[in-house]
């Protein structure tokens, strides 16, 4: 079994072990080596690792040079730094142009970020992500779903965004479990009071806030919608149809993110009473990452109420 | 490879009267860029460039890239010419439905290497096809073309280091310097000036000629392939607007459309139908 601890070492080891019988993989760096633990990644192929400086810009412009001349670059840094610092690159010369470049996000939300601050707390990526035409976006739960996601993506045509965080990320998921791409998967099915609806590193949240219900007699089914775009209608309509009422959670704003994406769904397919749990629409500050989490509504008890609102909508 | 001077001179009136014409019948575009950049692409496509019409994505062959991608309408009627695809295209310009965007588009135009037109990035894609030539241990060439008022673009610079870093000898690049960019000269505009001194800094070699006289700019090009170790800029004095007499350094013609008059100038001057 490969060794990892944490979704930045589960890249590196994924891109490792690929790279090994696949000599078209890239890591291209604007300094990140250090930050995306890829330090072996360049020891053992130093020739495909292409160091290009603090310039973001310039990763996301190079990795599409390389992507034309058949090749796979991953670029991997914070997550801002790609989706804001390079929006236009990511948007026109990756996305545009359909190349095969794959984008490693860390520092995704609010435990991505946490003692760092706003600068490095990236909860509008998904948002931006989302509405260029093209890329593919993936939030894995936890190392061992980011593990397999990046083996996934190499098999996805054109570009990938896959949202990783910092080593604060609990585990979810048993490491034989496989990720899998365009579906979400049901984590929990106490019942069909209502459904929860949750992407990212909280879901270690969403499952104890499911327990927790299932304790007071609220009966919960709990998705994972691991893959944002394209998200998995037939998936997520068939909860809704049974469950009438939803909640979103997300480590990222409420706008743009899980909590958009499942109400474009629900309106279009299966029109439901919506809550999301997630950012709302503030800027957080820095701190410890739970204590962080909780500090911004999005605490177990939150999912909780969002629940027990939708419940009692649902019956009134 | 031996030098046919004056079959690129015709070339170059067939590619200006083409640009006008495009223009003209589209109602829209940007035929002063054109011009100026107009003897370089010549003399890329019609004596330099290793490519093949008939197998456009060819993986050996050079590759090029209009960073200054609204120039197009010459890169259009070069490839044209060339034989990519029929000069009944030109019709279609920034229509719906035609080959020819408003501006270059790889996966509709055969021909074009790779997407521009927002302004900075054609150096560091290029700077990317040129460190994948020397992964993949490929002889070809990249060829970028930027505007002079495109190098205020921060990631133009970020690309001159990576360049450098990468020593990249595979990588030729033109400054289009005609003195001009949309609001007007590029030195009252942003305080441009000098230019050669700047890629002398980055550690680029550096060569700078009459970006209309076809010995010089063949002559660049080679002894830009003779340098080891470090990549090229040539930056090429140009006049915007260049063959056109009404249009030369007359920014207004950054984009405008000729008249029916101004057309039928154009071919009086060139020579030839267009």
């Amino acid at each position: 079994m490969s060794q990892y601890k944490g979704t930045r070492e589960a890249f590196a080891r994924a891109l490792i072990e690929m790279s090994e019988t696949d000599n078209r993989l890239m890591f291209v760096s604007p300094d990140s080596l250090k930050a995306m633990r890829a330090t072996e990644f360049a020891e053992k192929f130093p020739e495909r690792y292409i160091e290009v400086g603090i310039a973001e810009q310039n990763a996301l412009d190079v990795a599409a040079g390389l992507a034309s001349s058949g090749l796979i670059p991953f670029v991997g840094t914070y997550g801002g730094f790609i989706t804001m610092r390079a929006c236009e690159q990511m948007r026109t010369f990756v996305a545009y142009t359909h190349m095969n470049v794959k984008m490693i996000a860390i520092n995704g939300g609010l435990l991505g970020g946490e003692r760092e601050g706003v600068t490095h707390q990236f909860f509008e990526d998904l948002g931006i992500v989302r509405s260029i035409p093209g890329i593919t976006v993936i939030t894995p739960a936890d190392e061992s779903q980011v593990y397999g996601a990046v083996k996934a993506c190499v098999d996805i045509e054109g570009p990938v965004y896959i949202r990783c965080a910092s080593g604060r990320e609990p585990v979810v998921y048993d490491r034989n479990v496989p990720f899998e791409f365009g579906k979400i998967r049901i984590l929990k099915e106490y019942g069909h009071d209502a459904a929860i609806f949750a992407s990212g590193f909280i879901m270690d949240r969403a499952i104890a806030a499911a327990e927790k219900l299932n304790n007071e007699g609220i009966k919960v089914t709990l998705a994972d919608v691991s893959t944002l775009k394209p998200i998995d209608v037939e998936g997520i309509t068939k909860i809704l149809e049974k469950c009438r009422a939803a909640v979103t959670v997300e480590d990222h704003s409420i706008i743009g993110g899980l909590g958009s994406a499942l109400a474009e769904t629900a309106s279009e397919n299966c029109p439901v009473h919506l809550a999301r749990v997630g950012l709302k629409d503030v800027f957080p500050q820095s701190g410890k990452p739970n204590a962080l989490l909780d500090y911004y509504g999005i605490g177990i008890i939150d999912i909780i109420d969002a629940v027990k609102k939708v419940v009692n909508k649902k019956q009134s | 490879m031996e030098r046919n001077i004056e079959n690129l001179k015709k070339t170059a009136d067939q590619l200006r009267l083409d640009v006008v014409k495009m223009v003209h019948d589209a109602g829209d575009g940007h035929p002063g860029p054109a011009m100026s950049a107009l003897d370089i692409i010549t003399s890329l496509f019609f004596h330099e460039l290793n490519v093949d019409a008939k197998n456009p994505k060819w993986e050996d062959r050079d590759r090029f890239i209009l960073s200054k991608g609204h120039a197009c309408p010459g890169l259009y009627a070069a490839l044209a010419r060339k034989g990519y695809f029929s000069v009944n295209e030109f019709a279609g310009l920034r229509t719906l439905g035609s080959i020819l965007q408003g501006h270059p588009t790889m996966q509709k135009t055969p021909g074009i290497d790779m997407t521009s037109g927002s302004l900075g990035n054609g150096l560091p894609i290029g700077t990317g096809m040129a460190i994948a030539a020397k992964y993949n241990k490929k002889n070809y060439y990249t060829y970028v073309i930027l505007g002079d008022g495109e190098i205020q673009e921060g990631i133009v610079w970020e690309a001159a280091m990576c360049a450098k870093r990468y020593r990249l000898d595979n990588l030729i690049a033109f400054i289009d310097h005609n003195g001009w960019q949309s609001g007007g000269s590029v030195e009252e505009v942003s305080g441009l000036l000098p230019i050669k001194e700047k890629w002398e800094a980055f550690g680029w070699y550096v060569q700078e000629i009459d970006g209309h006289d076809y010995h010089q700019i063949l002559d660049a090009i080679d002894h830009a392939k003779k340098q080891k170790g470090k990549p090229s800029m040539i930056v090429a004095r140009t006049i915007k607007g260049k063959g056109i007499d009404y249009m030369e350094n007359d920014n207004s013609w950054h984009k405008r459309v000729p008249d029916d008059a101004q057309l039928a100038r154009a071919i009086e001057l060139l020579g030839g139908e267009a």
